[in-house]
């Protein structure tokens, strides 16, 4: 098991690598650079050229990708090329908004999504098996930015019960951060719960159907034992990486979720960046992110090995 | 008389007032007129219909939402180039001047301000008694400091460009600085009330903070996430500001900022779309802002390539253009047609004389015609970054159909558009936002050697009329030179201009004391002191 994690991370350590350079390579390509955006339309050249010097983007490309590199090493992240804070004071704050966000959204979505998927699987065909379906592929077919307008206009314009943003930058009370999160979290618990509980119930599904379960049903067992000890375990490979993409999700893809209800995110701030040109703050992002994924897909896999004996038998002929 | 101006949710549209409560309304230059005429003194820095509002209330805390939302945010003026900029440097500075409603310099830092016989040297007397924010005086020296820096290529400033006709700035006795100029220019003390030249203290270089001598004291700043102000209790002007505080944030998204608006989230927004006005106004607690302006959209055809360097070709394309429709239905009233020029119809140098132009479909045929470009087809770059250019590009489209010119219609992102398409491709969509003066206008977009040339059009009589205008103070010459300026440029220029396109903005029913100023959304940005909350 220590042996998959390391090799793992190893692995994780080369994607980020990699995933640096491609990002690098991109912003290049991108027309326009950091000095065009912080003075605007109208600058002089002289003024841009001024800027270009003090910031250091008169060295060469090569030359600003390995001394990039080389801070991060250092674990330094650089100074934000068009707001001279440094990387690290923006992306922590927002690195809490979006873990706020998507911690509460997962804490909503994951046991609804199981009730719904387990609910659906355990009489296929069934009335509610049915009405989740169609409702899970409803809510699904929705785009983000519609349905949180639609809350928007019912819950904040309409009926005043909630605020129209979730625009904060302290939770003075939880109550207060209840109040603010709540449509947002809905939004995105609407989108990634139909994904996930459709996932769990065709897993599910799928086990039921093995000769084990027949049998464990001739021996008697109960409906409700079967489902959640002999079905799930089986089930939880599956299981475990649909629900680590979309917790993954949660962190990076949700500009959209973030834009519509103006909280400051971290997805946000990569959108700002990247219009800005501005480098090491999406590097930092985007590296986030990809750790994110990388991190989670362990923990997937880590899971279906613990939930399933004989990946861990496999793992350990290894 | 003052209740009826003290409504001041008017719509302004071709320089009329309309009253949107239908109560009967004093067109803008006859009321001040009659405050003249009655002898009555405009006070320093405020404008006429602002003097008559009713008794301002002290305290609140604004919640104001900008449009552009930025990561770029930052408290020095030499980096000044995006809205919310300016709204935060007005709560925190002041510049030497402002700018009132109709466009023109009042005192503001500085007391009074006059210049030599043959404009190129410009006096400010500095009013007494302002503190920076942590107390100290300010003095000539901060001034000097404050423009100069403008020069230096370290600062890498922003407004360099308009700092190239300053010779020196230098201290003139104790309480006053004195401009030295290049060439001679009128326009110097509307220059000094722009956002890029607000006063900040001398030597300063660390703008992580902001010490002015603005209405409000900076208390957060995180760039592009908020920024908080508190009352500055030492302010110059007596009574002011009413506000206890303010937060400004950007929400970019206009659907999610107008949600906010009716949903009392926020107390003010700039930036209204034309196709949400109609929203806006259902919803009971919420009053459209409007405010005329000379910012223009137009449909830059480069002279200097080909096919639009073909006159003809243009000629056919400003007759094609359905400006009444464009005012209409794209911009739902909030404009005024334009002439392919910049002057707006108010001004007092409007060229009366050249015909408007509208839709002539015959006339669109004999110039493709004469240019041998029946049947052709060129393309058009639109894009979001030019506000209503695709739809006004569609309306354009339809009525070149009918004179025989295909018109591609190329819809290019926001992003990077002005370094990808402007003044590179032929025939594309640019967006004006107004300068202080017409010409200054003039001078960044007409002059032959302008940087800012996105038709290319050259022309060394038009160059030498530029010229002449800025120095020029006699009202009748500087006239005829504007209008020797526009008939050029509506004969012979690169740019189809449909329509002057008015800064709309919203904001709660319970916010008082806002004044259109021709500058920009929200009064020019410069609400701050001005603005007040209706218990």
């Amino acid at each position: 098991m220590l042996n998959l994690i390391g090799r793992r991370a190893l692995q994780g350590l080369l994607t980020l690598l990699v995933v640096s350079f491609l990002v690098f390579a991109g912003t290049e390509l991108l027309p326009g650079d950091v000095a065009q955006a912080v003075l605007g339309q109208h600058a002089t050249p002289e003024s841009l050229q001024e800027l270009r010097v003090q910031l250091g983007l008169d060295r060469p490309a090569p030359l600003r990708y390995l001394s990039w590199l080389a801070g991060v090493i250092h674990l330094d992240f650089g100074v934000s090329l068009a707001s001279q804070v440094p990387v690290r004071t923006l992306v922590a704050e927002r690195l809490g908004h979006t873990l706020i966000l998507a911690g509460l959204s997962a804490a909503v979505a994951v046991p609804i999504a199981f009730v719904i998927g387990l609910g659906a699987a355990t009489r296929p065909a069934g009335v509610f098996d049915r009405v989740s379906s169609i409702g899970a592929l409803c809510v699904s077919a929705l785009p983000e930015f519609f349905l949180g307008t639609l809350l928007v206009l019912i819950f904040a314009v309409n009926l005043r019960w909630l605020p129209a943003i979730a625009y904060v930058t302290e939770f003075r009370s939880f109550g207060q951060m209840v109040t603010s999160l709540a449509m947002p979290v809905a939004t995105l618990a609407a989108v990634i719960v139909s994904q996930m509980a459709r996932m769990i119930r065709a897993t599910v599904v799928n086990v039921l159907s093995l000769p084990y379960v027949e049998m464990a049903v001739l021996k008697g067992v109960s409906y409700r034992r079967i489902i959640l000890v002999h079905a799930l375990r089986n089930a939880v490979g599956p299981i475990a990486n649909v629900v680590a993409l979309n917790l993954a999700y949660l962190v990076s893809g949700i500009v959209i979720v973030e834009t519509v209800f103006v909280y400051p995110g971290l997805a946000r701030l990569l959108v700002d960046a990247v219009s800005s040109r501005d480098f090491p703050v999406i590097q930092a992002c985007v590296l986030i992110f990809c750790a994110v994924y990388i991190a989670l897909m362990l923990l997937a896999d880590i899971a279906a090995i613990i939930g399933n004996p004989r990946l861990r038998h496999q793992e350990m002929k290894k | 008389m003052s209740t009826n101006v003290a409504t001041y949710n008017e719509r302004w549209v071709s320089g009329e007032i309309v009253s949107t409560t239908g109560e009967e309304m004093l067109n803008r230059r006859q009321f001040t007129k009659s405050l003249i005429a009655t002898g009555t003194a405009l006070a320093a820095g405020a404008s006429s219909l602002n003097l008559a509002t009713a008794q301002p209330r002290r305290g609140g805390r604004l919640r104001v939402a900008g449009h552009v939302q930025s990561a770029q945010d930052t408290l020095d003026p030499a980096k000044f180039v995006q809205s919310t900029d300016y709204a935060r440097g007005h709560m925190l500075y002041n510049a030497l001047t402002r700018i009132d409603g109709n466009g023109q310099a009042q005192p503001e830092l500085a007391e009074s301000f006059e210049a030599n016989q043959d404009v190129t040297e410009w006096v400010f007397k500095l009013r007494k008694g302002v503190t920076f924010h942590d107390g100290k005086a300010l003095g000539a020296n901060d001034v000097i400091y404050s423009i100069m820096r403008h020069k230096d290529p370290k600062v890498a400033s922003a407004s360099k460009g308009l700092v190239d006709d300053l010779v020196e700035v230098t201290a003139d006795g104790t309480d006053g600085v004195r401009v030295k100029l290049k060439s001679p220019n009128a326009d110097i003390p509307v220059l000094l009330g722009t956002f890029g030249f607000m006063i900040v203290k001398k030597g300063t270089t660390d703008f992580s903070t902001a010490i002015g001598t603005g209405p409000f004291r900076l208390k957060e700043f995180s760039p592009g996430v908020r920024t908080v102000v508190t009352r500055n209790d030492n302010y110059f002007k007596p009574g002011r500001p009413y506000l206890d505080e303010i937060e400004y944030f950007g929400i970019a998204d206009p659907v999610a900022r107008l949600n906010a608006l009716i949903a009392g989230d926020i107390d003010m927004m700039s930036d209204l779309r034309p196709n949400a006005i109609d929203e806006a106004k259902k919803a009971s607690s919420v009053e459209v802002f409007s405010t005329p302006c000379p910012r223009f959209v137009q449909f830059a055809m480069m002279c200097d390539r080909e096919p639009t360097n073909n006159l003809d070709l243009r000629l056919a394309v400003k007759n094609m253009l359905d400006r009444e429709r464009i005012v209409k239905q794209v911009l739902n009233g909030y404009g005024v047609v334009a002439n392919d020029h910049f002057v707006m119809p108010k001004s007092p140098v409007y060229n009366s004389s050249l015909p408007q132009r509208g839709v002539d479909i015959d006339k669109a045929k004999f110039h493709l015609k004469k240019a041998g470009m029946e049947n052709a087809s060129i393309e058009l770059h639109v894009t979001d970054a030019v506000q209503n250019s695709i739809e006004m590009g569609l309306v354009l489209q339809r009525q070149a159909a009918l004179a025989g010119l295909t018109i591609n219609l190329k819809r290019e992102p926001s992003d990077g558009y002005w370094s990808n398409i402007w003044i590179k491709r032929p025939f594309h969509a640019v967006v004006w936002n107004p300068r202080p003066t017409e010409s200054l206008m003039a001078t960044l977009i007409w002059k032959s050697d302008a940087k800012w040339n996105d038709t290319q059009f050259k022309d060394p009589h038009l160059d030498q009329l530029i010229d002449a205008a800025r120095g020029t103070v006699d009202p009748d010459k500087r006239k005829q030179t504007f209008w020797d300026i526009q008939s050029i440029i509506y004969e012979q220029g690169g740019n189809a201009i449909p329509a002057f396109v008015n800064y709309i903005d919203a904001h709660s029913s319970k916010v008082k004391g806002l004044t259109p100023v021709p500058t920009g959304n929200l009064g020019g940005f410069n609400f701050a002191d001005s603005v007040w909350l209706e218990s």
